[in-house]
């Protein structure tokens, strides 16, 4: 039991990051229809850019925000650089485009940085407390609390706010967003900034736990992958749900079943979702378009 | 961007065409050539630099001291990417080049196992640091190894562990990739022989997360760890989680326990751990020596992976010179005979396999500083 | 999910005139020539090696061609098919001490069924969907690789394979690799001018117009996508028998993005392609390797330029070349002279050609149509009309099995064809065009209505290529366009575009044609010849539901008409008698 509580907080824990960079992939599909393979490399690409804030010397917080305005500019440029000149193509060409931008994100942090894995430092001083036979890392909690926030966050401003209806309206109808007079790029371009972020934050909270290193994206990134397709392509909640679910079910199945093949169960789930349940949890339609 | 798609061919065509007219510009010099496959690109670019700065240091030495049957060596170096069809291109490359007389191939075994058809088939010595025991007994005459092999690191961990520390309940933790498959069958078999139960776990490269690991060798109620890891960031994580959850018993590690990544990366996590190294500064004069050469000139603390391209090249070099020929079958022969060399990794005494070293260090990590600590040597 | 087309033109397949094998002997004495010099030329170790891997290399990268280029699927684990042809050879030669021709032969077969089975369990679903399998499947094959040592030898790889007797030498094997290549670089290139190929790229350019026009999507993405795994494996045999050595990390999730490349590169539509990608990628690396000082700046500009590749280059390079060389080809090539077309609907139920009852289309809450009745009389033209959002197209849509629906029954010529999917519908009669127009915009007017004429069932064609062609030529001509059966659809205007449509249909023979908004976008010329083309096909015989607003051509060309209005039938019969029924009058201008 006590075996199965440590698990459970740590399958959570590393859940949440799926979650995190999983909420980046379905933001922008919903919006583009595009799925992103670049995603796990803004992570990254952010935490690169909080070690370099640090050693800079800046405080924490300022090599926080630094960071992640690196970030909404990168999501700029790769908006404009990757999507933009593609958006009236089919998806081919754009999946394509996007692994592309991700070996070449991945390989000029590499050129520039080196090979080397960083050490970056937490928010906290105590690396974690002991509550009874469970032992909570202070990172892990910091990414469950921020993930919960996230759902709060993205619940309050697609659904009360002006700005995340018009996203909303326009990820579901380009053609009718447009004719109620909202700026369509515009909106993409919201999102690729959003997204961007969105995958920094989950890179620069996880990078005291797993250090910065050039294949730190890649490797989240086809859990979240999987974390997406489990929640529902293109569903906010399932994006979490599925995330935290691949977590634990990870975690277990390592603790349980097989250790070398931990990586695999993640992408069986996926399978078995794929043809026994394509819509995901969450059941979002596999559209047929007349 | 104003790029038409007729700009963009010709800036292709351009482009394809330019390294030719870079390449045609190299002429030839008469020097002792030796080629070298080194991981300039790829996931182990960085220990890559390392092996040919290594390498470069012991051929400018040896150059100073007369160079090779009177001529300078040069060192022809080919990207190998890290990967196996990379080293197999590498090494092709090298091998088409008539006048190259030596070779030093690859740290990393699979690497080796790679590239071992094409060394067969062009019978000429390569130098490599691979640390699979099979390597030289696989009827490959052309392979002489310049680090002691695995069998030898987990004697040492087992003898180490068992007969110093007096534990005999052991947890084996390793990558389930070729090094650390083949690392922890030689500690798993060797800890049979001194007749001590095993606890054995396999765990994939890059993984996020080791919590079940660590819960695993806690209820396994072990008093000992040894592990063989093969990436740095996995040790980190490992380590850290370790501690983290209560688990403090002795540890002993492979090399990359004691590797400078490491101990920047899992910082006090690795505090009073054991590591075995092929290279420890304190061991031998010889060690002493190439460490103050390569700190004064990398600025960078010394560590296996220039050690053994250093060696390499001093024993290449004396062989040839001794032999006094450049043929292939004379050099094997001086490099066989070759017994007493001191060298940055120990003393080399080659044995019929090609297998020039025979032992361990032990080190300590005392407060993240590596302490030389004993070295284990075997004599079969 | 449907792929909307994207401009890939392909080089359009000369008019069938001389037999297959002299016109394409020049390929065959070229293929023996390489074969030749691969024989006979010296090569040092390097040249060889880099010519070995770029040979079994491009037999792989021509199975993605196939499935990405003809069929448009995506495939991100070509590697892993790969790996398993290679292991087959590497396991078989040497743990099981099978002949290599053996081996070679298993590998291939188990990449074909894990090819099928896992385009059976996806393909249905869209792109991403497939992305995400392919690569998940990739990643559990090389974790097997890695884990199960027992089997593969794990990380350590399997070593000392064996090559076939007769190929013994490196020499010699490279010969046999390049023969191979030859061979399957042929096939591969006349499989796009194959009844499969052209069903293919149908289902490229358009699935729902590939569906209505009687081919089954979802069988010919399993076909490409088995194929594609099939070509993988036998490479992968090649390669272990070429270097005598595999190891999972040669055929890891980068391999498959590195096939990938090649493919683009090159140009996804054909073999030349493939093989021009392949080349350079393995080359470039080797000629780029001064940038190596920089660890990543190599792979970076990699990176950079599979962006602009896809930006700058859609068709690759090859496709880049062929483009031009196809415009100026098509403008040469003289389409032969036609007969006349013949149209013969099958008799074999009653009177009614097209029985429909209570048929109703719910999405969600809303109905769209409901409860529905039609009878469409054998002979003559039979319209469908009603205001903006009344259900017509839903109801068409429902008819030519696009849409499910939710009750009602559909009798075609006797035939109950309610819980078809489009293409057996097709198979059993029913022809239609689309509002918007649909055709496979890759391919020439010629192959758009040879796909039409290839309908399965279809009575009115012969066997074999030249068949389909005459069929498919009469079909052009009797639409007027015979004269321009080799260019593309590009090049046509939207009127003609409409009228490449309607002989796709004709040319399949259908017993029913279904014609949705065939007047929508036609200036009044075009209107006309419109009428004309209507009413010399009604004289054939064949039976026409059309759908329209234009209420001169459906009060012209109809004696039959049926007016919807709110998903229901507001009235039904002749003609005139239907036009001035007060509910019709009322709902047209009470909606306009």
């Amino acid at each position: 039991m006590d075996l199965a509580l440590q698990l459970l907080f740590t399958g959570i824990g590393i859940g949440a990051v799926y979650a995190l960079v999983a909420l980046g992939f379905v933001l922008i599909f919903r919006a583009t229809n595009v799925v992103n393979f670049a995603q796990g490399e803004f992570s990254m690409v952010a935490a690169y850019l909080m070690v370099v804030a640090v050693e800079a010397g800046l405080p924490y917080w300022a090599a926080f925000i630094v960071a992640l305005l690196g970030m909404a500019l990168l999501g700029v440029v790769f908006n404009l650089g990757v999507y933009y000149p593609l958006r009236h193509r089919t998806y081919l060409p754009v999946i394509i485009a996007t692994i592309g931008a991700s070996i070449l994100l991945a390989n000029s942090v590499l050129a520039i940085y080196g090979p080397q894995p960083q050490v970056l430092e937490g928010w906290f001083e105590t690396p974690g407390i002991q509550v009874g036979p469970v032992y909570l890392d202070s990172q892990y909690l910091l990414i469950i609390c921020v993930t919960i926030c996230l759902v709060i966050f993205n619940f309050w401003f697609f659904e009360k706010t002006l700005l995340g209806k018009k996203l909303q309206a326009t990820s579901q109808d380009k053609e009718m967003a447009s004719l109620l007079g909202i700026s369509v790029s515009t909106m993409i371009m919201i999102t690729f900034i959003y997204s961007a972020v969105l995958g920094g934050l989950a890179g620069i909270l996880v990078a005291p736990v797993l250090f910065v290193s050039i294949q730190m994206g890649s490797t989240i990134a086809l859990k979240a992958f999987a974390a997406t397709i489990i929640g529902g392509f293109g569903d906010v909640a399932g994006a979490i749900i599925g995330g935290l679910a691949l977590g634990v079910i990870e975690t277990f199945g390592a603790a349980y079943i097989s250790v070398p093949y931990k990586d695999g169960f993640a992408f069986l789930v996926l399978v078995a979702f794929l043809i026994f349940r394509p819509q995901g949890i969450f059941g979002e339609r596999v559209a047929e378009k007349a | 961007m104003r790029l038409t798609r007729r700009d963009f061919a010709a800036g292709i065509a351009a482009g394809i065409a330019a390294p030719y007219i870079i390449k045609s510009a190299n002429a030839q010099g008469a020097t002792i050539k030796i080629g070298m496959c080194a991981p300039v690109t790829g996931p182990a670019a960085e220990s890559g630099g390392y092996a040919i700065k290594g390498a470069k240091l012991a051929l400018e030495a040896v150059n100073k001291a007369g160079g090779i049957l009177g001529k300078q060596g040069e060192l022809i170096v080919e990207d190998d990417q890290t990967t196996n069809p990379g080293i197999v291109l590498a090494f092709s490359k090298l091998a088409s080049q008539p006048d190259i007389v030596g070779f030093l191939g690859s740290i990393r075994s699979t690497q080796v196992h790679a590239m071992a058809p094409d060394v067969i088939k062009l019978g000429k010595p390569v130098m490599i640091g691979g640390t699979d025991p099979k390597l030289t007994h696989m009827d490959n005459q052309w392979l002489f190894r310049f680090r002691p092999n695995d069998s030898y690191s987990g004697r040492v961990i087992a003898e180490f562990g068992v007969n110093t520390l007096g534990k005999k309940k052991w947890a084996v933790l390793h990558s389930t990739d070729a090094f650390g498959t083949a690392g922890g069958n030689a500690l798993t078999g060797a800890l049979e022989k001194l007749g001590c139960t095993t606890f054995d776990q396999g765990y994939a490269n890059q993984s996020q997360d080791f919590t079940p690991v660590v819960l695993a060798i806690k209820q396994s109620g072990a008093e000992i760890l040894g592990s063989y890891f093969t990436f740095e960031n996995d040790l980190g994580i490992f380590a850290r989680q370790l501690r983290q959850l209560g688990v403090n018993i002795p540890w002993v590690g492979s090399p990359s326990i004691v590797n400078i990544t490491a101990l920047k990366l899992a910082g006090p996590a690795l505090y009073n751990t054991y590591g075995v190294a092929d290279y420890a500064e304190d061991s031998s004069e010889g060690s002493k020596a190439f460490g103050k050469i390569y700190r004064d000139a990398v600025k960078v603390a010394p560590d296996n992976q220039s050690s053994w391209t250093f060696d390499a090249i001093n024993v290449l070099s004396a062989a040839i010179n001794k032999a006094g020929s450049t043929e292939p079958a004379k050099i094997r022969e001086a490099i066989l005979a070759i017994k007493k060399f001191p060298g940055a990794e120990g003393e080399y005494n080659f044995d019929q396999n090609g297998d020039g070293l025979h032992g361990y260090n032990i080190v300590k990590n005392e407060k993240g500083k590596i302490v030389f600590d004993k070295h284990i040597e075997f004599n079969d | 999910m449907s792929a909307p087309s994207d401009n890939m033109p392909i080089p359009a397949p000369a008019v069938r005139s001389k037999p297959l094998v002299i016109r394409h002997l020049p390929y065959f004495i070229g293929a023996a020539i390489l074969v030749a010099l691969a024989a006979n030329m010296r090569f040092d170790g390097y040249v060889h090696n880099i010519l070995l891997q770029a040979t079994t290399f491009s037999i792989a990268v021509f199975g993605l061609s196939v499935v990405l280029g003809l069929c448009g699927q995506i495939n991100l684990a070509q590697a892993a098919f790969f790996g398993l042809g290679a292991y087959a050879v590497g396991i078989g030669t040497t743990d099981l001490h099978v002949s290599f021709w053996l081996c070679l032969v298993g590998g291939c077969l188990i990449s074909l069924l894990a090819g099928a089975f896992l385009g059976m369990s996806t393909l249905r679903l869209g792109g991403h969907y497939l992305a995400m399998v392919t690569i998940s499947f990739q990643q559990i094959v090389t974790l097997v690789m890695i884990n199960a040592i027992w089997l593969t030898h794990g990380p350590d790889g399997v070593s000392n394979i064996k090559r076939p007797d007769l190929f013994q030498t490196s020499q010699s094997y490279l010969a046999f690799c390049v023969a191979m290549l030859a061979i399957v670089g042929y096939l591969v290139w006349h499989l796009s001018d194959t009844k499969l190929g052209r069903a293919m790229r149908a289902v490229r350019d358009n699935e729902l117009a590939a569906g209505v026009n009687g081919i089954d999507v979802f069988r010919t993405k399993i076909y490409a996508f088995a194929l594609c795994a099939l070509l993988g494996g036998l490479a992968g045999g090649l390669f272990a028998g070429g270097f005598a050595y595999v190891s999972p990390d040669q055929f890891s999730f980068a391999e498959s993005i590195v096939f990938l490349t090649m493919s683009l590169l090159g140009g996804v539509a054909s073999p030349i392609g493939s093989a021009i990608g392949t080349g350079l990628l393995i080359l470039i690396p080797e000629w780029l390797r001064f940038l190596k000082s920089v660890p990543g700046l190599y792979l970076a500009i990699y990176g950079l330029f599979v962006i602009l590749i896809i930006r700058f280059m859609p068709d690759g390079i090859w496709g880049f070349v062929a483009d031009a060389f196809t415009r100026w080809r098509a403008k040469l090539a003289a389409p032969p002279v036609a007969g006349a077309l013949q149209l013969k609907p099958a008799m074999t139920g009653g009177d009614t050609v097209l029985e429909v009852t209570g048929l109703s289309k719910y999405f969600g809450g809303l109905k769209a149509v409901d409860g529905v009745d039609i009878a469409v009389k054998r002979g003559g033209v039979h319209a469908l009309i009603g205001p903006n959002g009344s259900g017509k197209t839903t109801t068409l849509n429902v008819l030519s099995g696009l849409y499910q629906a939710t009750s009602g029954r559909i009798v075609l010529d006797g035939t109950d064809i309610t819980d078809m999917p489009p293409h057996q519908r097709t198979a059993s009669g029913l022809g239609r065009t689309f509002q918007n127009i649909r055709l496979f915009r890759s391919m020439t007017a010629l192959e758009n209505v040879e796909i039409g004429a290839e309908r399965p069932g279809n009575t009115m064609v012969g066997k074999g290529d030249d068949a389909l062609t005459e069929r498919a030529m009469e079909a052009l001509t009797f639409v007027g366009l015979g004269s321009r059966a080799n260019e593309l659809i590009s090049s046509f205007s939207y009127g003609h575009q409409r009228l490449i449509e309607i002989a796709r249909a004709l040319a399949s023979n259908p017993t029913l044609l279904l014609l949705d908004e065939p007047a929508a976008g036609l200036n009044s010329t075009e209107k006309l010849e419109l009428h004309e083309l209507l009413k010399r096909i009604a004289a054939q015989g064949l039976t026409i539901l059309i759908i329209d607003h234009d209420m001169t051509l459906v009060s012209e060309a109809a004696q039959h008409i049926t007016v919807l209005n709110f998903g229901r039938r507001i009235a039904d019969g002749e003609s005139m008698a239907v036009l001035r029924h007060p509910d019709v009058v009322s709902a047209y201008l009470g909606s306009e």
